[in-house]
């Protein structure tokens, strides 16, 4: 080794330059580490793949059918499994790594290096997110390939999934944030998963909740995103509700992450 | 020159006060060592004067820079290896040492690093394969990646073998004739002596010595001086040399504990007696007895602190 030598002011990249190099290359560690999970993965893109796949592979499941007002189907699910990918993702498989890395003193011993742990944050959540954008686009273009057809407003469908998936990262961090242990804030957060299912209609379609239980779960970033999901399959204009819910969620989630996150 | 100044640093969590005030110096080159029992304040010590904690009170000064007021800068040219701070288990070592090197401005190549910390063969493993060595290895490489003027290592050997623990130090070795300035917080003693140019020994968040091992060693722990018992001798005759603590018959050996005179005393009363010292050893006194008796006052000076409160 060389005699060590201070680096000057001068040498010192600007923050952004600095910033930049340091978030490429956590980005990415962390698409090679994501890769290598293969749990993580299973429930939050392969389940749902396999399941969009399986039903555009049925031509039954293709043909529209009356009783669906028309729609084959493969495309009355898209919202379900779409909701199933982007709530797995940011509400188990975010919490997960995330309280793991703090778990483990990665994020503590990030706060030694010129490179703040915020950095990696920001790196995880854009793997993330990019793989749970990477599912929704097949789950939309999957069924559409097969010959099922496009959702009727492609916009709306889209801007619903895509604030899906932002509101369910924020909660997810939140979880994160004030549940110390990466294992129990996962398991939080199946069972937060397993609400929105259920205000997604997983279970029992939406249209047999009596009335209180629709206001009630219009509320909830899964039943949302359902309705305006759905709104824009069947070729219904969604009315702006559904998208300030998701909205608030993730500006409310991610504040209180911001909050009450601690790096140790 | 000093390079890292550190005068009157408190530091208190809730109302417990964990730094009562303390007065650092270390060199340029130097390896200070931070020895005290668990609880002593050692870890917090460090964090506060690595910028990873804020301090109540008091000043640092690391290589000129204040870490409150400067914590980038000085990001850049300190290292520092914490306790129980582990990697993703699934990252490889080279992928560690790829991600770390983009943090700096003039990062070390990574194939340096990998040769001088005998992980070359290991590069493409992950982690979690990783023996604690090894993973201890990776640990201190990374925390020079960025060729620091200073480096804190926070207990990098507890847990380690010692045929590990003899590898690190070593290394060590090599560091400082790189004129890389240390600070080592442990609590082996044998590490401390063997690697650190001066200790500050810390206890109830106070230093209650400091200077170089053999300096610690000689102030507070005695020579002893053992021999086979004769009955030529009597241990009373003994008892009444100058400088002589103590004497005691062990597994038929006469030990004798005294002051660094006591075994010029105790062989020439033998010799005067006309007794030959047979198996005769005189032991150097050691940093553990200094150690442990420093910090054996710990109970009394937290009952004296309680009752003043």
């Amino acid at each position: 080794m060389t005699t060590p030598t201070a680096p000057t002011t001068a040498t010192v990249a600007p923050p952004r330059a600095r910033f930049a190099k340091a978030y490429a290359a956590h980005l990415r560690s962390e698409s090679r580490l994501l890769s290598r999970e293969g749990a993580a993965l299973v429930f939050g893109a392969v389940l749902p793949l396999a399941a969009i796949v399986v039903m555009s592979a049925i031509p039954a499941a293709r043909e529209p059918l009356a009783d669906f007002g028309g729609l084959p189907v493969v495309r009355t699910y898209q919202p379900t499994i779409l909701l199933f990918a982007t709530s797995v993702l940011g509400l188990t498989v975010m919490p997960a790594i995330l309280g793991g890395y703090r778990q483990a003193g990665i994020l503590r011993r990030l706060r030694t290096t010129p490179a703040s742990p915020a950095t990696l944050l920001a790196a995880l959540f854009t793997v993330v997110a990019a793989v749970g954008l990477l599912v929704g686009a097949l789950i939309v273009a999957i069924p559409a390939l097969a010959g099922a057809g496009l959702p009727t407003h492609l916009g709306w469908f889209a801007l619903a999934g895509l604030l899906s998936l932002l509101a369910f990262l924020a909660l997810g961090t939140v979880l994160a944030a004030v549940v110390g242990s990466p294992q129990v804030a996962a398991g939080l957060g199946n069972v937060v998963a397993a609400l929105m299912w259920f205000s997604a209609g997983l279970w029992l379609p939406r249209q047999l909740f009596p009335d209180w239980l629709v206001t009630l779960t219009d509320l909830v970033p899964g039943g949302a995103a359902a309705q305006a999901m759905l709104d824009a399959t069947v070729g219904v204009q969604p009315s702006w509700q559904p998208f300030v819910v998701l909205a608030a969620w993730t500006v409310a989630g991610a504040l209180v992450a911001v909050r009450t996150f601690r790096w140790e | 020159m000093a390079l890292i100044t550190v005068s009157g640093l408190t530091k208190s969590y809730g109302s417990r006060q964990v730094l009562h005030g303390i007065d650092l110096n270390v060199d340029e080159g130097e390896i200070l060592g931070v020895l005290g029992p668990n609880g002593s304040g050692k870890t917090t010590a460090v964090e506060c004067i690595g910028g990873l904690r804020d301090r109540d009170g008091g000043s640092v000064s690391v290589a000129g820079m204040d870490p409150a007021t400067d914590p980038l800068a000085l990001r850049e040219m300190l290292g520092m290896q914490l306790q129980q701070c582990r990697l993703p288990n699934k990252m490889r070592v080279a992928e560690a040492l790829d991600l770390y090197s983009a943090f700096y401005a003039d990062p070390r190549p990574a194939g340096e690093l990998l040769e001088r910390f005998g992980l070359s063969a290991h590069a493409h493993q992950p982690f979690g394969k990783l023996s604690g060595g090894q993973q201890q290895r990776l640990s201190i490489a990374l925390a020079l990646i960025g060729r620091p003027r200073i480096a804190f290592l926070d207990e990098l050997t507890t847990g380690l073998d010692p045929a590990a623990r003899r590898e690190i130090w070593e290394y060590l070795r090599l560091l400082r004739d790189d004129g890389v300035t240390m600070l080592l917080v442990t609590h082996f003693m044998e590490e401390a002596a063997y690697l650190c140019d001066r200790v500050a020994i810390l206890e109830g968040g106070r230093i209650v010595a400091s200077g170089t091992p053999d300096a610690i060693a000689t102030a507070t722990g005695g020579q002893e001086t053992s021999f086979a018992a004769d009955d030529a001798i009597d241990p009373d005759t003994l008892r009444r040399l100058p400088g002589v603590a103590s004497v005691d018959l062990d597994r038929g050996r006469v030990v004798v504990r005294g002051d660094a005179d006591s075994p010029q005393a105790v062989l020439a009363a033998l010799a005067s007696n006309g007794v030959t010292a047979r198996q005769l050893r005189v032991t150097a006194p050691s940093l553990d007895d200094a150690y442990l008796s420093l910090t054996a006052s710990a109970p009394t000076s937290t009952t004296q602190e309680g009752s003043l409160r």
